[in-house]
């Protein structure tokens, strides 16, 4: 074998060890962050999948409400445990002990602070609803009679309805808001 | 390079050119099959996304139209007073039926400025046996019915042939009761699956309580 031969074969030993490890890394990386496109594309469909069906929860909540005159809405709190308010209903922001309408003596959906329900796409849902009196103006004053000073207008019911992840596999921890949605009822509902 | 080394090069070059006589058959074959199983799985990756690609798609699309429909009927029902049958007799409470009619009045931004009726009914799916499709039919002279013509299919896949039930104070809907003192409600039930009443990944059970906003409250 000639010197130039030599050369020649001594040229063709491919890649070192450390050059395949770095190449290796750079196409892990490359794969890895395909995959996270993935991931997110995923996690964005379940959330979405997610407010869609808390939405429909929420919206026919609602619908009970607008159905009933003013004097009727309110909640049952003395059902017993399905009327327990625990410490994430008591939580919420809108939540008053003091403003709260109460004095529904049934059970039927639109009385019941909390609830559980499947949604359409057969998860299940917590449901909160809080019927609150407040005031679009002035300050609520629920003693000697419910006003809200002498010159604002009088106090209106205010109906939240707050659709809360009950904490199953892929829906975040439990009592995660998904949908919140209210409306305000003045006296004249239902006339 | 001196005169002499590019000599011998010259003389070389023909003799390394003989030497570079390509691959062997078995390494090519070795070689093909690698790059086969290679492509292979990658085929059936593709092929795999594609099927499932469809199918979100086809699903996605049923649950839409199952959303647009119920929004139809919502925003119909709204300017409703009272619902019949296609015969005009008074639901009985707490019945599943499967066709439903109105009277919308000539101010009800659906209608087209003249009282008419509106019947949404359910009838054989022509796209898949075994389900149900829910279409909209409207007359002005009587009450029509799904063999009436002109009607206009809103959803499909439905695998429920009796979407509605009218549930009072007392007599429920799929435990659904109405409220006291509370506005006449439909109970509405669009279950789509596109793969049948057996599978339960892809039930979309779209489900709710439609107030008739005109009606009286009892």
């Amino acid at each position: 074998m000639t010197a130039l031969q030599r050369r020649h074969v001594r040229g063709e030993d491919g890649f070192t060890l450390v050059e395949l490890l770095i190449a290796m890394i750079v196409l892990t990386v490359g794969i890895l962050a395909l995959v996270a496109a993935y991931t997110s594309g995923y996690v964005a469909l379940n959330r979405a999948t997610r407010v869609s069906s808390a939405q429909v929860i929420a919206d026919s909540q609602m619908e009970r409400f607008r159905a009933l005159s003013y004097t009727n809405i309110w909640l049952n709190t003395t059902c017993g445990t399905n009327c327990a308010e625990d410490a994430t209903y008591k939580g919420d922001s809108v939540y008053s002990s003091a403003a709260a309408v109460t004095g529904c003596t049934t059970t039927d959906s639109s009385c019941l602070p909390t609830q559980t329900k499947t949604g359409p796409d057969g998860r299940s849902y917590r449901l909160d609803t809080y019927v609150e009196y407040s005031c679009l103006s002035g300050t609520l004053s629920t003693s000697p009679t419910l006003t809200c000073g002498t010159t604002a207008p009088a106090p209106v019911k205010l109906v939240t309805v707050v659709v809360r992840s009950t904490g199953g596999s892929g829906t975040g921890s439990a009592g995660t808001i998904t949908v919140r949605e209210q409306s305000a009822f003045t006296s004249l509902t239902g006339q | 390079m001196g005169l002499i080394a590019r000599a011998r090069l010259s003389r070389r070059l023909p003799a390394r050119a003989r030497d570079e006589r390509g691959f062997t058959l078995p390494e090519l074959l070795v070689t093909m099959t690698i790059l086969l199983i290679v492509i292979g799985s990658l085929a059936s990756v593709l092929v795999q996304s594609t099927t499932s690609e469809i199918d979100a798609n086809n699903r996605f699309t049923a649950q839409v139209q199952d959303r647009t429909a119920l929004d139809k009927i919502r925003r119909e029902l709204h300017c409703a007073s009272s619902l019949t049958d296609t015969s005009g007799n008074a639901l009985t409470a707490g019945t599943s039926y499967s066709a439903i009619t109105t009277q919308l009045s000539s101010v009800c931004p659906s209608t087209l400025g003249t009282t008419e009726y509106v019947t949404w009914c359910t009838s054989a799916s022509t796209l898949k046996t075994g389900d149900y499709a829910l279409y909209r039919v409207t007359a002005t002279a009587s009450r029509p019915t799904c063999s009436s013509s002109g009607k206009v299919k809103w959803d499909d896949y439905l695998q429920t042939s009796t979407p509605f039930c009218l549930p009072s104070s007392s007599v429920a809907c799929s435990g659904v009761l109405k409220p006291t003192a509370s506005l006449p409600m439909l109970h509405i039930s669009l279950p789509v699956d596109l793969n049948g009443p057996t599978s339960t990944v892809d039930k979309y059970n779209l489900i709710d309580d439609v107030a008739l906003r005109n009606g009286t409250r009892s």
